[in-house]
């Protein structure tokens, strides 16, 4: 199938991801739930709502802020992994290797154990601050910003930042008890909880991010040639690394508000995008968004089927299939 | 004069490398950057490419301080081939070259009949034309180098500027190469660029500008820069100068 894909162009992979998409999408509208659905219900709930349906209410109370949730945090997440990989030329970056996930996380977890009257939008906020400063703090250790080239150095502050705040948040979580259960949930990354409320929030920040991410495909392609050539053509490094680090927040933000730390999906769809189509961040960045959304969405269904009726979280599945990767990507890289 | 320094001094955290540099870039000739390691002719080429900031004193394009021109007015004038490059994965030799055109392509990237033109041009000047389709990470070093030199002719520049570009080449492709700037030349482009082997810089530069601790010790003419006592002094080799019995050039043999 891959090479089936491979051998498409641009835009029919683009139709043929997103048609697995909407298969996806469809099945988790509709299977594994305990009072039992048929498809063609999860359609006509779509088409023509009838309240006093119980199936209906069902898909468009529950099932479909789940799956549009699942989908659009996806998408945030691969996109942002795809930009890192960009901008630091480095492909182990994504939010999770690089202390974003950790630093979003721990905001996260202080303001809903010290501050939870903030609700949502606190929360977001806090993750967005949390992310901000330990993305900053590993650029600096990294010595990415000032055109350092070391990319094991980069890895390495990501995973001494997200292991000294991982630290931090379990800490957070002791010492508020009560809160303890709901930051954990959120910790392992999940969408079983995912209601229009959450929705609200995550939309506006996903489709903005999401936007301007697809307009910095062009830059990413000349940052690929080095940072001196990338000068030389025209290119203003302070300027485009300011813009990116911003959109990568927002959308790692966005996400893990709405979803809690799922990781891997950064570090592995811009991967596999980049086997389908090249080197070339223009046709990268909206295939990477598709397959995020498709990677997420499937393993919501996963994480339903596993060990029906309970929930597993959808982050560990990824995880699951994420590690694997991962170790092969390493040694394929150091070989 | 187009390109000119003023005081300047450029250097890496608090390191001084180019100390108090005056310099005028003679216009229209092909001028070599001459000195041994860690004389700062690299660091200086990089100054005058504006990839790195004065620490002191400025370089002037015309009248008006380099460092705060647009970049995609340099972008259109001045062009640099950094001494490495990074090898990128799962890019074209033809995308790679392309690149070069970004700064007048506008936004999206999109090449229009006289970009396609340029670029299928400089790949026939470089001799690459064979090898558009394949990746440049499959190629060898010295092939490779041809395909960032086309990317950097791509940029259609006044001004090119080139970190030892014969590094990885082989004799007869170093030879090519020079006779490409020649013709480059002619066609009106000052060329400044960095180089190791002194006779070749003699035998095919106009103008030879020698550097030592970060200073210009001497420039000129080939004939009248490569001496006994420079290379003794800047270089702390003995050697005689001949005259090249096909080019008429000075070249030095060392004792």
């Amino acid at each position: 199938m891959k090479s089936f894909l491979q051998k498409l162009p641009f835009l029919g992979q683009c139709i043929a991801l997103s048609f697995l998409l909407c298969v996806f999408a469809w099945l988790s509208l509709f299977t594994w739930s305990i009072i039992p659905i048929s498809g063609t219900q999860a359609l006509s709930a779509l088409t023509s709502p009838n309240p006093n349906n119980i199936a209906h209410r069902i898909i468009l109370d529950l099932r479909l802020p789940r799956v549009l949730i699942a989908g659009t945090v996806g998408a945030c997440l691969a996109v942002a992994g795809a930009i890192m990989q960009g901008l630091t030329r480095n492909p182990l970056a994504s939010p999770s290797v690089l202390g974003v996930n950790a630093g979003a996380a721990l905001g996260m977890a202080t303001v809903s154990t010290v501050a939870p009257w903030l609700g949502v939008f606190g929360t977001s906020v806090a993750a967005i601050i949390g992310g901000a400063i330990t993305w900053s703090l590993v650029m600096i250790l990294g010595t990415a910003w000032r055109g350092g080239n070391e990319h094991g150095r980069l890895v390495l502050a990501g995973v001494a930042i997200s292991a000294l705040c991982a630290a931090l948040t379990k800490a957070m979580i002791m010492l508020y008890e009560d809160q303890a259960v709901g930051v954990m949930t959120w910790l392992a990354g999940s969408v079983a909880d995912a209601r229009w409320s959450d929705w609200q929030p995550l939309w506006p920040m996903a489709l903005f991010g999401l936007s301007a991410a697809f307009l910095v495909g062009p830059t990413l392609n000349l940052l690929n040639l080095g940072e001196d050539s990338a000068r030389s053509l025209g290119v203003k490094l302070g300027l485009v690394r300011m813009i990116c680090s911003v959109l990568v927040l927002i959308l790692v933000g966005a996400a893990l508000s709405a979803a809690g730390a799922i990781a891997f999906v950064g570090l592995l769809v811009p991967h596999i995008a980049r086997a389908l189509t090249g080197q070339d961040y223009r046709k990268i960045l909206p295939l990477t968004a598709i397959m995020g959304a498709t990677l997420v969405v499937l393993a919501d269904v996963v994480s339903r089927a596993i060990i029906f009726p309970m929930e597993t979280p959808a982050g560990a599945i990824i995880a699951l299939i994420g590690a694997p990767f991962f170790i092969y990507m390493v040694r394929s890289k150091t070989s | 004069m187009s390109l000119s320094t003023h005081n300047l001094s450029v250097g890496y955290h608090d390191h001084v490398i180019v100390k108090q540099v005056n310099l005028n870039i003679p216009e229209g000739k092909i001028i070599a950057l001459l000195g041994p390691n860690g004389c700062g002719k690299s660091t200086l080429l990089k100054s005058l490419a504006r990839i790195l900031k004065p620490m002191s004193g400025e370089v002037r394009w015309q009248d008006n301080n380099l460092h705060t021109l647009p970049a995609n007015f340099l972008a259109k004038n001045l062009a640099l081939l950094p001494q490495t490059q990074p090898i990128p994965e799962g890019i074209s030799v033809r995308d790679l070259v392309a690149y070069g055109r970004s700064p007048y392509t506008g936004f999206w990237g999109r090449l229009n009949a006289e970009d396609k033109r340029i670029i299928q041009q400089v790949m026939q000047e470089t001799e690459i034309i064979k090898l558009a389709d394949q990746w440049v990470s499959e190629l060898s070093g010295g092939q490779r180098q041809r395909v960032w030199l086309a990317m950097t002719l791509a940029q259609d520049t006044p001004y090119l500027l080139l970190d030892e570009p014969t590094t990885y080449m082989d004799l007869s492709h170093q030879v090519e190469l020079m006779h490409l700037l020649r013709k480059l030349n002619l066609q009106g482009k000052t060329i400044i660029t960095v180089l190791h082997d002194i006779n070749q810089a003699a035998r095919y530069c106009d103008h030879l500008i020698v550097m030592k601790q970060g200073q210009i010790i001497t420039q000129g003419s080939p004939e009248s820069v490569l001496t006994k006592a420079m290379l003794k002094d800047v270089f702390a080799l003995d050697a005689q100068i001949y005259q090249d019995p096909i080019a008429k050039t000075p070249m030095c043999v060392v004792e």
